[in-house]
């Protein structure tokens, strides 16, 4: 088995974003998965893809521009 | 007449932060590498164009690898001529094959040095810039610049008027995000510039005395919610910052935060006098060609154009100023003067919720008061102590830079704790025959208004929260906060109004508390010099800390207080009227190492409860 690399992307742990942690994650080539070195996390491109958008559930307002910021 | 002022600010950084690890995955380091050299360099006339481009003009901060480079030097010598740029020296970007020959070592950041080392990298950036620029600069920074530091440049080359000065926030938490290997502990400083004191760096002077003689800005302006809770590197008025946090459409790219947490630093005026403020620096590494993350260059490079492009067009609006960060230390000395505070009213712009703080800072304290839990006051730093704190090889704090907290809801739990203890916080609980409600949880909303003195100048700010309703078995009381913040004071004055009572005849007490420690960190700290007073008419009693669960009481006192040796820190509470009042102190105990101040007093329908929050140096 080769060693890791990094992939096209540098892609990070989606799981560890959750805990806002930022772990780099590393590319298994033999497998054709990303993987944490941190946690237990694998998975392909799509996977890691979609995961970051679930990511953005926190940020219900982020694509609302704010006229006012007072409660005035 | 309301001025929005921009600081952007560029340096061209031959060796950029993440770009060696990045570029250079797979290859034995080599900072002297000429693809890097190359590419640092391309990323900061793309960031220079950028600016020009969108009407902005900018401050160059020339790093010491960049003073090696004559195509840098050149390129800021034109700049400064064409578009009035600023040519500025950073202490930021040390690192480069002459640093390091002459220094032994990868250590980058300048507060970390030994203060020897200090003073002679002091001399050897600024003797280079002085050789290749024919002039000493008028600013200069780093994510931190500690006092001794900002006070030997200030000795040796007095032309620097600006400095950037500290990163908001930036402290636990990020060297958290990072896997605990960003050891940049720097918490529990002002969000917006000030003047620093003489002795701390986070601490605002409070006269020509305390003045350093520089005016300080930090780095980025950070969402004043957002980035006090999670990773701060992923909220503030840095582009890839915002994209570091995800938060943009990753099909359209668009990321109104970013717009959204400009236009509320805009809004702020309101707070400070019809001023407000924003500052952009964007390091070379974060439009690595390679990408960064998930986020590749296009889109790195698109974030920092739409950046520009929105402070162009408020610029082109008439809404906002760019000044050089020299110009800016002229206007700002002009515009504040030494006591005058900090405020900020603060909405959360990124979770959808309506939850709502107010940061205040001035020479005596920093303090975040939190509407989501009743006005209670979430994070206190006690300024007044002005403390000495030395940071770098060779001190006791070689790393944490950090302003010591008396209170901090994140590091220190707040009102929520697991299973025991208490947390820190300064609150109130009211109590009615039997049944206990602690404002913590009476969500409310502010407003902020301002009082003159006699001489016609602002010298109070008044934060007045909405009404809540406390609603006891058989009672219903709805009560009133006010708080004040008088300028120079030292001291928060916090008033409780029971507006109505559904039995007017009925009678509730209410207990002023505050759950306190010390600390920069998110773990616990020795309690064990700290002394604990009840004052009354004629006596005194004290407790010196010792974790054994003890409490002590006096029916009218008049002052309740910690002695906190370990940060020179006195923290009060008075009351306006000691009758009918019992003052009461706790210790705390090694599961729980916390002290409790407070007061108790029954009150009636129509009646006002004011208590004093007050800091002081304690020698």
């Amino acid at each position: 088995m080769a060693q890791s690399g990094k992939g096209k992307l540098n892609y990070r742990c989606p799981s560890c974003f959750m805990r806002d942690l930022d772990i780099d994650m590393f590319y298994d080539e033999d497998k054709k998965e990303y993987y944490c070195i941190r946690c237990q996390y694998t998975g392909k491109e799509e996977d890691v893809l979609k995961n970051n958008e679930m990511i953005r559930f926190r940020y219900k307002a982020m694509n609302q521009r704010f006229q006012k910021f007072d409660f005035d | 007449m309301d001025k929005f002022v921009l600081n952007l600010i560029h340096r061209p950084e031959m060796v950029p932060e993440y770009a060696e690890k990045i570029t250079g995955h797979g290859k034995a380091e080599d900072i002297g590498r000429k693809q890097l050299l190359t590419e640092s360099l391309d990323i900061f006339k793309l960031q220079q164009e950028t600016a020009h481009k969108n009407g902005l003009k900018t401050t160059i901060h020339m790093t010491y690898a960049s003073l090696f480079n004559d195509e840098a030097v050149s390129i800021a010598k034109k700049h400064h001529a064409a578009y009035k740029d600023e040519i500025g020296l950073s202490l930021l970007g040390l690192p480069c094959k002459e640093f390091r020959e002459k220094y032994k070592t990868k250590d980058f950041c300048i507060w970390m040095f030994s203060i020897e080392d200090k003073k002679q990298i002091v001399n050897d950036v600024f003797e280079k810039f002085h050789e290749r620029f024919g002039f000493y600069p008028e600013s200069t920074g780093s994510y931190y610049m500690d006092a001794e530091l900002t006070n030997y440049i200030k000795e040796k080359y007095p032309t620097v008027k600006c400095a950037i000065a500290t990163c908001w926030e930036e402290g636990p938490k990020a060297y958290h995000t990072c896997n605990n290997s960003w050891y940049t502990f720097l918490d529990g400083g002002p969000w917006a510039p000030w003047i620093p004191s003489k002795l701390n760096t986070h601490a605002p002077a409070a006269n020509e005395a305390e003045d350093s003689g520089i005016v300080a800005i930090p780095h980025l302006s950070r969402d004043l919610i957002a980035c006090y809770d999670g990773n701060g590197s992923n909220f503030g008025t840095h582009p890839q910052n915002v994209l570091r946090g995800m938060i943009y459409d990753s099909q359209t790219w668009d990321m109104p935060y970013f717009y959204n947490l400009v236009d509320q630093y805009r809004d702020l005026h309101k707070y400070n006098n019809g001023y407000a403020y924003n500052m952009m620096f964007v390091g070379p590494g974060w439009l690595n060609k390679m990408g960064r993350w998930e986020a590749p260059y296009e889109l790195l490079k698109k974030s920092y154009e739409d950046g520009c492009a929105y402070y162009g067009k408020l610029k082109k609006e008439g809404k906002l100023t760019d000044l050089t960060m020299a110009e800016f230390a002229d206007y700002y000395r002009e515009k504040k003067h030494y006591e005058e505070p900090e405020c900020a009213l603060w909405r959360d712009i990124l979770y959808g919720s309506d939850k709502q703080v107010f940061w205040y800072c001035d020479p005596y304290m920093r303090a975040c008061v939190n509407m989501d839990q009743g006005g209670a006051i979430v994070d206190l730093r006690p300024y007044a102590a002005k403390l000495k704190w030395e940071v770098g090889i060779g001190t006791k704090h070689i790393q944490d830079a950090s302003y010591p907290f008396l209170i901090q809801e994140k590091y220190r739990a707040g009102y929520f704790t697991h299973y025991a203890g208490e947390g820190t916080v300064r609150s109130a609980k009211i109590s009615y025959q039997g049944e206990e409600i602690d404002l913590c949880l009476c969500r409310t909303k502010a407003h902020f208004s301002e009082k003159k003195d006699d001489n016609g100048k602002v010298s109070l700010r008044i934060l007045t929260l909405d009404p809540v309703e406390i609603k006891f078995e058989g009672l219903t009381v709805v009560l009133q906060t006010t708080q004040y913040f008088k300028e120079g004071s030292g001291a928060i004055q916090i008033e409780r109004k029971i507006l109505s009572m559904s039995n007017p005849d009925a009678k509730v007490e209410i207990n002023e508390y505050m759950v306190a420690c010390y600390g920069t960190t998110e773990y616990p700290e020795d309690m064990t010099n700290i002394t604990l007073k009840c004052i009354g008419k004629s006596e005194v009693k004290t407790i010196d800390y010792a974790y054994r669960c003890r409490e002590a009481a006096i029916a009218e006192a008049s002052e309740v207080n910690a002695v906190i040796p370990a940060i020179d820190t006195k923290v009060s509470l008075t009351v306006q009227d000691c009758s009918g009042v019992e003052g009461y102190v706790k210790e705390g105990y090694a599961f729980s190492p916390m002290f409790t101040l407070g007061y108790k007093k029954i009150i009636s329908d129509k009646e006002v409860f004011t208590t004093w929050l007050n800091l002081e140096k304690a020698n």
